[in-house]
């Protein structure tokens, strides 16, 4: 069958609303948009672990920190799940685990902008699992619509193990604007420093030409401003219900459309963060991420030495 | 020397039996060096919090699956009411004969009293 007509037929299904699996014939730009797409979420899961496991150690009490130790044992365990996606649709193109890896350590990969922020107090803790887990569960309940099924199914886990992540962070919130005056300046400080990056976490309104195509295949549902207006939406009320405030003058929703206005973020600097990898925190989490990868190859080299014999000889346990 | 021992692990799926008389179910895939540690990494991956009764991991490469589309998959558009019990409309006889329907599901109830 010619690739037009494969493309053409492949469309139909899109467009029915049917489900794509990762071994269908699938066009190449749709695979590209997919590994791209799920390479920087798993990606993002792992570098997001960073700047919370600095809290373990600090975390103000035991339960804190079993809770919070949990939460990083999450996001290792998303980025893994979602890794090996991109690994089976990666593997026409004949790349694995190691050089998914490899491509965050020489900036090939993007993450999230929020992850390459610093989290100077306990507050930083609670607001991330607050606002920025609340943010990326708008965005991956989105995707548990995904046409791409593997990708769908495997949201489905994490979308429920987030749900543990934004009540947690709500009752680190709660628990600050509950207590002393330091400890509401404290949360005050931690909401002033992650409104701004939010803003960017959604990406610009006029969106790119990949994220458009994504759109087209139904791999994503809605755009960056839809996205960002639910955010908005959702969460400018429990913040002013604490008696904090949003620090951003600008921000006013429309009596009539109910669409928020609020002030554009500082795209150039978050942008360049993101590409460059030039934020606050990036280069050093970027070399805990080097050590973990690369000072302990040995080991998985030594485990598949190893286990050479033992797989070929392995008995089935049935 | 350095470039024949690959750090690449394998990858196996993950198939779990959540309770005793439930069926195996892929809930995903890892990569981990062998089968034993397959499985430490799945209980680590997949169960933080579920329980489960029994789980697989199984060598992806072990895996052989039909191709997604019509032609391999068996789905008919014939009528299988011959196949199916809704496909028999017994209880309009047996209430002529002033006898009720019976179905399986009160038979298995009826054995569970």
């Amino acid at each position: 069958m010619e690739e037009t007509e494969r493309t053409r037929i492949f469309m139909e299904r899109i467009n029915a609303g049917e489900k794509i699996e990762a071994n269908d014939w699938m066009p190449a730009e749709y695979r590209n948009l997919l590994i791209k797409q799920i390479h920087m979420h798993g990606i993002s899961e792992i570098m997001g672990a960073y700047p919370e496991k600095e809290w373990v150690p600090k975390a103000p009490s035991i339960r804190r920190k079993l809770a919070l130790n949990a939460k990083v044992q999450d996001e290792i365990g998303h980025g893994q799940m979602l890794l090996r996606l991109a690994e089976d649709l990666s593997r026409p193109y004949g790349r694995g685990r190691e050089e998914l890896m490899d491509d965050v350590l020489d900036g090939r990969v993007k993450f999230h902008n929020v992850f390459h922020m610093e989290a100077p107090t306990w507050a930083d803790a609670g607001v991330i699992g607050f606002l920025v887990d609340g943010g990326a569960i708008i965005t991956q309940a989105m995707l548990l619509d995904s046409s791409y099924a593997p990708y769908a199914r495997m949201l489905k886990r994490i979308v429920a193990e987030e749900s543990f992540h934004m009540q947690h962070g709500e009752a680190v919130v709660l628990a600050l604007a509950e207590g002393s005056q330091a400890q509401r300046d404290m949360l005050q400080g931690a909401i002033n420093r992650w409104w701004e990056p939010m803003m960017f976490f959604f990406g610009p309104v006029q969106m790119g030409k990949g994220a458009q195509r994504m759109m087209e295949y139904k791999i994503r549902t809605k755009t960056n401003e839809e996205l960002r207006q639910k955010f908005i939406n959702r969460y400018v009320p429990r913040i002013t219900s604490l008696g904090m405030t949003i620090p951003d003058s600008e921000l006013r929703q429309d009596p009539d459309t109910k669409e928020w206005h609020y002030s554009q973020p500082d795209w150039e600097r978050y942008n360049a963060m993101v590409r460059l990898n030039s934020g606050p925190m990036s280069q050093a989490r970027i070399a805990m991420r080097r050590q973990a990868h690369e000072e302990q190859r040995w080991v998985r080299e030594a485990m598949n030495k190893a286990s050479e014999r033992q797989v070929s000889e392995h008995q089935p346990a049935i | 020397m350095q470039d024949t021992v690959s750090s690449e692990y394998p990858v196996f799926e993950v198939f779990v039996q959540k309770e005793p008389l439930g069926f195996h179910t892929n809930v995903g895939s890892l990569r981990a060096a062998n089968p034993e540690l397959a499985l430490q990494m799945a209980r680590e991956t997949f169960f933080r919090r579920e329980n489960a009764y029994d789980i697989w991991v199984v060598p992806q490469d072990c895996i052989f699956g039909t191709a997604h589309d019509e032609a391999h998959l068996p789905v008919s558009g014939l009528d299988k009411g011959y196949r199916l019990p809704g496909g028999y409309d017994n209880a309009s006889h047996w209430k002529k004969f002033r006898a009720k329907a019976m179905t399986i599901e009160e038979v298995a109830e009826d054995m569970r009293s």
